[in-house]
């Protein structure tokens, strides 16, 4: 694997990277042959006689050496490029593992956008661009001096073509990129447009608006195809005037060389004319003076594509998240007493301090955490758990303060209903038991032995997508299931009846309650009275609030 | 191979003229280059004979000379209409391809249109479309254009130098790629999928991680599935590097084939000049065209790397395009009139050979009566509404319309009668009016304003800037009770004879709640009205309840 990216470094590095040098050595390699060819077919004019097959043959072992360093550099770019987004991905990966709270880039779904395809357009930037930077910024200068040696009107004409080329190509690019930009954008706008109207597709087929739909995206598609093609009017033009120059070069060498060898032209030599090899030689030479910028200008779109994603890449970098208490692994139980206690409690919530009452909660007992939406009691179950750290004050559990060293253990205790849960894109069976074996007296408990029952393929169907094909009341008592399942000594339950209907409800609470029964310590923030006149305690959550100013 | 074959033809059918456009000017482009350096080639080596020979005096070099500065020219500007024209045909293949995929989607039975609700699915379509936008710009006119030139070439150095030295170029620039290619493809098959699999699952169990990560973390699960991550991410990278050997080894095969030609043509003309069969400028003009028409054969490497992928994707979408692109003909007759819907024991089993989901139901509703259905969650409602709409057929009994099964009745005849708003909004990018004229196309804006005001939504409506107010991807910008209201107005405006409601006042406060019920009751009055009931004030608006038991514990 390769060493030119290291931890530190920015992506510079591979500029200098061996894949680069060695494709320009590929690249030196033409000049070989075309002397090769040159020198054949003016010795075919001069009498003097060569050998066909060698002089093939010559130029075909060149021609395998060219190839396989060039196959060599892409292998080493490969690599390299490799190397790169493995290590962007695992800092990506590690890092969200642990973080709390959401990120500047987005919700998972951007989240993994970036590490998957948009990471995957680095590639052809460090394999394409990067290399062709390296060619542009020597091969010119070669190929201009080998021609200066024999005649310096064609070196002229190479200078004078070659820097006119950027300047034109910054011009004509420049007016083009402001429009190919918005282009971009409204290229993105078409798939989500059809994205918009697929999802909408079946409730729109329901109310016979399937015509109206197709042909209102067909208008819109057909006006964004009139636009783009305005813009690429402009944006070829660059690519346009790269080419008429180098054709112009070509050409131009081509007649003066013409020309000369006819003896009609007695200037631009070094003293004595010129001969056919030289000739020849400086026309085949010409179009690869030409050659690299070429491939830079193809390579161009790579470019803004791949520092677009780390430009992403920094962004998502710079955002400095808190991390979760712990690294949430399993981990040996911690075995203290089961009791709570808050003292201090201060928590950093976007732009706001919440400052809690110290609380105790003994084992065994059940407690409601009641208060108005938003007052904080999500937060103090989290707190609880070790998913938020405390800006000041401790969590106590036992009589030890709850830190990275025993958080594992604690929450190897804890049973968890979140009020929204995402389910992994596994079976139902693994969303309760996460491989250990679920026993049917959980599923009891839970009461969701019925519903498992009703599906097609029972407790192996699949869940995600935030539990697709499962009510939402389903979902609760899976959650409820899951939170069972470890036989827990405190359970943290967030709004476990939310939205649901009065017999859900009713099952939920059963559920929780024979949890109580047998001992465990209950936990729940909620605002349903039919569970709060169950409770032995009830603690009003109403933190004071102080604004922190950026 | 066989499914992306049929997506370019139809392609190539709908867009024939300006596909031929770009074919004739990308093969234009080729020979140009070809004839270019060919020609210098020519003018270069004939003119240092002449010089030799001291005939310098004699040579007319105004006329090639001229022809190159023309070539030269000519091909900078046939490039560019080259470059204008394929673009255009692929935007307008690209934008016929996704037209297609909507409408043969809507001809999908309704169970698979259900799939594209999950944004997962979503997603993978439009990878899929996306892949495919390469097929006309990167296979098809490439390869069709390269065979062209590389043809034509061959003729014109049959005539101007020897059959020999044209039978190399054409044998070997038509063989060598095509078997680089084929090959390449067979071995790129396997890592290709590999990859793509891998890259699907990296991003499954990525979101998976971050969605689930304070759950995981409570039940020491986060370790673990950030290892399943690394695991994807792991088989994603073996399977690139295969992918790229192949690739590599492709792109050296292709460099050898192109060389391999020049120096046979270099050979080969050195031996017929030799002989005095062809001048040492003729055999220039093989040697250069042979190098010029590498060019034509470039862009197979690029072609094997994406084709892996638009098989694929090819595959998977389709069954979901469209063959013919009939104009849906919709603009809906809208036959008022009144029926009787009437369910006679009716039983729905969710499989074969499982238990009913609900004890068996029969009830019926009349012009202008409102009957709702209650039940606990998980009872079977929407299904019934379903099974009204003939979007799922009863597994006995019958679900009968004015007297006449539900069953075997086209879509047309039924949307005009019967109209079912869902519990999920679909609302669409656009304005408020296009919304809803979705329903209605003709519909005046003082029909539009009628529906919103049935929906108490017009002084919403109006804040918001009037009809023409913008809503952004899937009726963003408006509140859940909003969105709700705006489907609403939506059905009102189908004028239907049945209307059938899921929860329809979910998300919105009791009074407003009591107003839109009132209000769609007061603009439809002859409508009979079924609803899935939730709340009591939806209870409160029917005439009568029918009670769903659940079987299915």
């Amino acid at each position: 694997m390769a060493q030119s990216v290291s931890a530190d470094e920015d992506f510079e590095a591979p500029l200098r990277s061996l894949g680069s040098v060695l494709s320009l050595a590929a690249a030196l390699i033409w000049p070989l042959q075309a002397a090769l060819i040159a020198n054949a077919l003016a010795g075919l004019l001069q009498g003097r006689e060569a050998s066909p097959f060698l002089v093939a043959a010559a130029f075909f072992v060149l021609a395998i050496l060219r190839a396989g360093l060039l196959a060599l550099s892409q292998r080493k770019l490969s690599e390299d490029a490799e190397f790169t987004l493995t290590r962007l991905r695992s800092e990506l990966v590690e890092r969200e593992a642990t973080a709390t709270g959401a990120s500047v880039i987005g919700g998972p779904g951007a989240l993994a956008a970036l590490a998957g395809e948009k990471l995957e357009a680095l590639r052809p930037y460090l394999m394409r661009y990067r290399p062709a930077r390296m060619r542009v910024s020597v091969l010119p200068v070669v190929i201009l001096l080998i021609t200066l040696w024999y005649s310096w009107a064609c070196a002229v004409v190479l200078l004078m073509a070659g820097p006119l080329i950027p300047l034109f190509m910054a011009l004509v690019g420049w007016a083009a990129k402001d429009a190919s930009e918005r282009q971009m954008v409204e290229i993105g706008a078409l798939s989500d447009l059809l994205v918009d109207r697929l999802a909408a597709l079946y409730d729109l087929r329901l109310i016979g608006a399937g015509g109206p739909v197709v042909q209102s995206f067909e208008h819109a598609s057909e006006s964004l195809r009139e636009r783009t093609m305005a813009v690429l009017r402009i944006a070829f033009l660059s690519s346009t005037v790269l080419e008429l120059f180098s054709a112009l070069g070509v050409a131009m060498i081509a007649v003066w060389v013409g020309f000369s060898l006819l003896g009609q032209i007695g200037w631009g030599t070094w003293g004595q004319g010129l001969d056919p090899f030289a000739g020849i030689f400086l026309l085949l030479l010409a179009p690869d003076y030409f050659q690299p910028l070429r491939d830079l200008a193809a390579a161009w779109h790579d470019k803004a594509a791949g520092e677009a994603v780390l430009d992403e890449m920094q962004t998502w970098r710079n955002d400095a998240r808190p991390q979760l208490i712990g690294d949430g692994g399993a981990a040996t139980t911690w075995a203290g007493p089961v009791a709570i206690g808050l003292r201090g409690v201060v928590l950093r919530q976007a732009n706001q301090r919440l400052i809690y009452p110290d609380i105790d909660i003994k084992a065994g007992t059940r407690t409601a955490l009641i208060g108005k939406s938003g007052a904080g009691k999500t937060s103090l179950l989290r707190l609880l758990a070790g998913l938020a750290r405390p800006e000041q004050g401790q969590v106590l559990i036992g009589d030890e303060v709850l830190s990275d060293a025993n958080a594992d253990g604690w929450r190897a205790r804890l049973g968890w209903m979140p009020q929204a849960p995402h389910f992994l894109s596994q079976s139902l069976r693994y969303n309760i038991g996460f491989g250990q074996p679920v026993t049917d007296g959980t599923l009891m408990r839970a009461r969701i032995n019925g519903v498992i029952a009703a599906l097609p393929k029972g407790d192996l169907t699949l869940l995600g997508d935030r539990g697709a094909g499962l009510s939402g009341g389903e979902a609760r008592r899976v959650t409820l299931a899951r939170a069972l399942q470890s036989a827990p000594d405190v359970l943290l339950a967030d709004e476990p009846t939310a939205d649901l209907d009065a017999d859900t409800a009713e099952k939920v609470i059963t559920g929780l309650m024979d949890y109580a029964a047998e001992g465990g310590t209950l936990i729940v923030a909620t605002h349903d009275p039919r569970l709060i006149e169950r409770m032995d305690h009830v603690v009003e959550i109403a933190p004071d609030r102080e604004r922190v100013d950026p | 191979m066989k499914p992306l074959m049929n997506i370019a033809l139809l392609m190539w059918r709908a867009e024939r003229r300006s596909f031929l456009r770009g074919l004739f000017l990308s093969v234009l482009v080729l020979l140009m280059g070809a004839a270019l350096l060919g020609l210098s080639g020519w003018f270069i080596t004939a003119a240092a004979a002449a010089g030799l020979a001291g005939a310098g005096a004699v040579f007319d070099v105004f006329r090639p000379s001229a022809m190159v500065r023309l070539l030269a020219l000519g091909r900078t500007v046939t490039r560019y209409g080259e470059r204008l024209a394929s673009h255009d045909a692929t935007l307008r293949a690209l934008s016929g391809l996704r037209i297609r995929l909507l409408q043969g989607t809507l001809q999908l039975p309704f169970r698979s249109i259900e799939r594209l609700r999950a944004n997962t699915f979503l997603n993978r379509v439009m990878a899929d479309i996306d892949a495919l936008d390469g097929l006309a710009l990167r296979l098809v006119l490439p390869g069709l254009a390269g065979m062209s030139a590389i043809l034509l070439a061959g003729l014109a150095l049959w005539v101007l130098v020897s059959p020999g030295i044209a039978a190399v170029v054409v044998l070997g620039y038509v063989f060598g790629p095509l078997a680089v290619f084929f090959v390449g493809l067979r071995y790129a098959d396997k890592p290709a999928r590999l990859a793509e699999a891998a890259m699907q699952a990296l991003r499954t169990r990525l979101i998976d991680l971050i969605a689930a990560r304070e759950d995981l973390t409570v039940y020491g699960q986060l370790s673990k599935t950030r290892d399943h991550v690394g695991i994807a991410q792991d088989r994603h990278r073996t399977a690139r590097n295969r992918l790229d050997r192949v690739e590599r080894r492709a792109g050296f095969s292709l460099d050898l084939v192109g060389s391999a030609v020049t120096a046979a043509t270099l050979g080969l003309g050195l031996t017929l000049a030799h002989g005095q069969a062809i001048s040492p400028a003729q055999a220039a003009i093989g040697v250069f065209v042979a190098l010029a028409l590498a060019e034509a054969v470039a862009p197979v490497q690029r072609a094997l790397t994406e084709t892996g992928r638009m098989i694929q994707a090819a595959r998977r979408v389709a069954p979901s395009i469209a063959e013919d692109s009939p104009l849906a003909a919709n603009p809906m007759p809208m036959l008022g009139g009144s029926a009787e819907l009437r369910f006679d024991r009716v039983q729905y089993r969710r499989g074969l050979g499982q238990q009913p989901v609900f004890t068996t139901l029969s009830f019926s509703v009349a012009p202008g009566e409102t009957v709702a259905l209650t039940g606990a969650s998980g009872s079977g409602k929407s299904t019934i509404l379903l099974m009204a709409a003939g979007c799922l057929s009863p597994s006995s009994g019958a679900v009968t319309l004015g007297g006449v099964s539900i069953d075997g009745q086209s879509d047309d005849t039924l949307q005009e009668r019967v109209t079912l708003v869902p519990q999920r909004h679909a609302l669409i990018a656009g304005t408020v009016a296009e919304n809803l004229r979705l329903a209605a196309p003709l519909a005046t804006d003082a029909m539009l304003w009628q529906a919103l005001n049935a929906v108490s939504l017009d002084q919403v409506v109006q804040q918001k800037g009037g009809l023409e107010a913008r809503l952004g991807f899937r009726g963003d910008g408006l509140s859940g009770g909003e969105s709700r209201r705006l489907s609403l107005a939506r059905a009102v405006l189908r004028k239907p004879s049945i209307l059938l409601l899921d929860e329809p006042t979910e998300g919105l406060d009791t009074a407003t709640a009591a107003s839109v019920m009132a209000g769609l009751r007061k603009a439809l009055p002859q409508t009979a009205f079924l609803l899935a009931a939730h709340r009591s004030v939806e209870i409160a608006a029917a005439d009568r309840v029918v009670a769903v038991e659940r079987l299915i514990e």
